[in-house]
């Protein structure tokens, strides 16, 4: 056996293989539920502990004084109303959203009511490990009900929407890495267009025609059109509005409504937004 | 197998301070590439098919907590093993000091391949701009590897592992 071709070179060899190997997981882009992306949710599941520790620790450095001389109900009840604030602050923003489509959408048909969604909330306890790509690991999974494609929200705006889910952790894609892309339009002037993230982090609306009423200081909120998130949600403010050329669509840079660095608690919407009749412009 | 415990108890625990520190601490981007060090390592130091298939092993564990294209890391950390391994074979040596070097540019390598990978086609615009960022995280990884090195010499000593890096 030693001494034979595939003896000499079983080191390049396997590699060769293995690199092939790499290249067809990339190619085929595992589907959701692929037994390839099984092993991966299995580790997304046994860190879990460990990242749960660490981000404790983070929270007892700060909160040491706190739990020194608060008793531990009332730190349990704070979480509880922190929560509750969460989930109202959401639906007040959906509330002025509707306010607004009503005031600017006479030939509406009928009005829908604001439903309320049922929602998990999850903390952040892990980043992306290699920091190229715009990722965070939460501590809730499918036991709680998660699962691919739900939409993450805070209290501030649209963070994200989960793109792996183990049995007890999850990891959710930030709408400013370069992979998200979620339908959104202006508040004001209901200008429609893609918001994607770039490769230095930055938060981008593509596709704005150039015709379009599009200003600094505008809210930019979900259209519901994409079946992930619900319509009104805050995804941030637009900052610069410039046209390079005789381009077809304008440049348009937002800065989002969530800081994406100082996440702690997040909401996963489990209930999926009622489909939407095409938005009519008016 | 015990070259397999030891690599994937290293590995778990470089993820696990990869994706928890820079929520203690906010680092950004001078975060370390902790399991490419080891891949280097590795490459270096353990010539067989076993140790292509354990560098497949680490690239795999960081796509599963990094990014949205699963076997990215898994093509880039085999073929950082294949090149440590390579040339340690030329130059007949497991010099740190090479070991670092072949760190900084596995760095700078990944991160390229990471951004060519998720922004395909429009990467060209953004990737002179992410250069300064990943050759200052090469340079990070790089002062570490040799204390990297020295642990996981530790760790083979300890399990009674000898490295087989001479020609065979």
């Amino acid at each position: 056996m030693r001494g034979t071709f595939l003896w000499r070179y079983r080191v390049v060899l396997t590699s060769g293989l293995l690199l092939l190997l790499a290249l067809h997981l990339l190619s085929a882009g595992v589907a959701p539920g692929a037994r390839a992306e099984k092993p991966s949710l299995v580790l997304l599941w046994l860190l879990k502990p460990v990242q749960t520790i660490e981000a404790n620790l983070a929270d007892d450095t700060t909160g040491f004084v706190h739990d020194y001389f608060d008793l531990v109900n009332v730190r349990h009840e704070n979480v509880q109303l922190k929560q509750r604030v969460a989930e109202l602050e959401g639906q007040r923003t959906r509330l002025a959203e509707l306010e607004v489509e009503n005031r600017h959408l006479s030939d509406l048909l009928e009005l829908r009511e604001v439903l309320a969604m049922r929602a998990v909330a999850a903390r952040v306890i892990g980043d992306d490990t290699t920091g190229l790509s715009r990722t965070l690991i939460l501590s809730q999974g499918s036991s709680s009900g998660l699962r691919r494609d739900m939409a993450v929200i805070s209290t501030e705006g649209v963070v994200g929407k989960l793109i792996a889910v183990a049995p007890n952790a999850s990891r959710v894609l930030l709408i400013d890495d370069h992979n998200s892309g979620l339908d959104a339009f202006d508040q004001r002037s209901r200008a429609r267009g893609i918001v994607a993230g770039l490769l230095n982090g930055e938060l981008t609306m593509k596709y704005v025609d150039r015709t379009e009423d599009v200003k600094p200081g505008d809210s930019v909120v979900t259209s519901g059109m994409d079946g992930i998130f619900p319509r009104g949600l805050l995804v941030g403010q637009i900052t610069r509005v410039s046209q390079e050329g005789p381009g077809l669509f304008l440049n348009v840079d937002i800065r989002p409504a969530a800081d994406f660095r100082k996440l702690e608690q997040v909401l996963i919407l489990t209930q999926k937004p009622p489909e939407l009749a095409p938005d009519i412009k008016g | 197998m015990r070259l397999v415990a030891l690599f994937s108890i290293a590995t778990l625990i470089a993820l696990a301070l990869e994706t928890t520190i820079p929520q203690l601490i906010p680092i950004g981007v001078l975060a370390p590439n902790l399991v490419l060090i080891l891949a280097v390592d590795l490459g270096m130091k353990h010539h067989g098919a076993l140790g292509a298939m354990i560098a497949f092993g680490m690239g795999y564990a960081i796509d599963s907590f990094s990014g949205t294209h699963l076997g990215l890391n898994a093509f880039m950390l085999t073929l950082t093993y294949l090149i440590a391994y390579a040339l340690s074979r030329y130059l007949i040596s497991t010099s740190t000091a090479i070991g670092a070097i072949l760190v900084f540019l596995g760095v700078i390598m990944t991160g390229l391949a990471n951004s060519v990978g998720n922004a395909g086609f429009e990467a060209s615009s953004g990737v002179v701009g992410i250069l300064p960022r990943l050759a200052l995280q090469g340079a990070i990884s790089a002062l570490l590897t040799p204390w990297v090195f020295g642990l996981m010499g530790w760790g083979k000593r300890s399990v009674g592992l000898r490295p087989r890096s001479v020609r065979e």
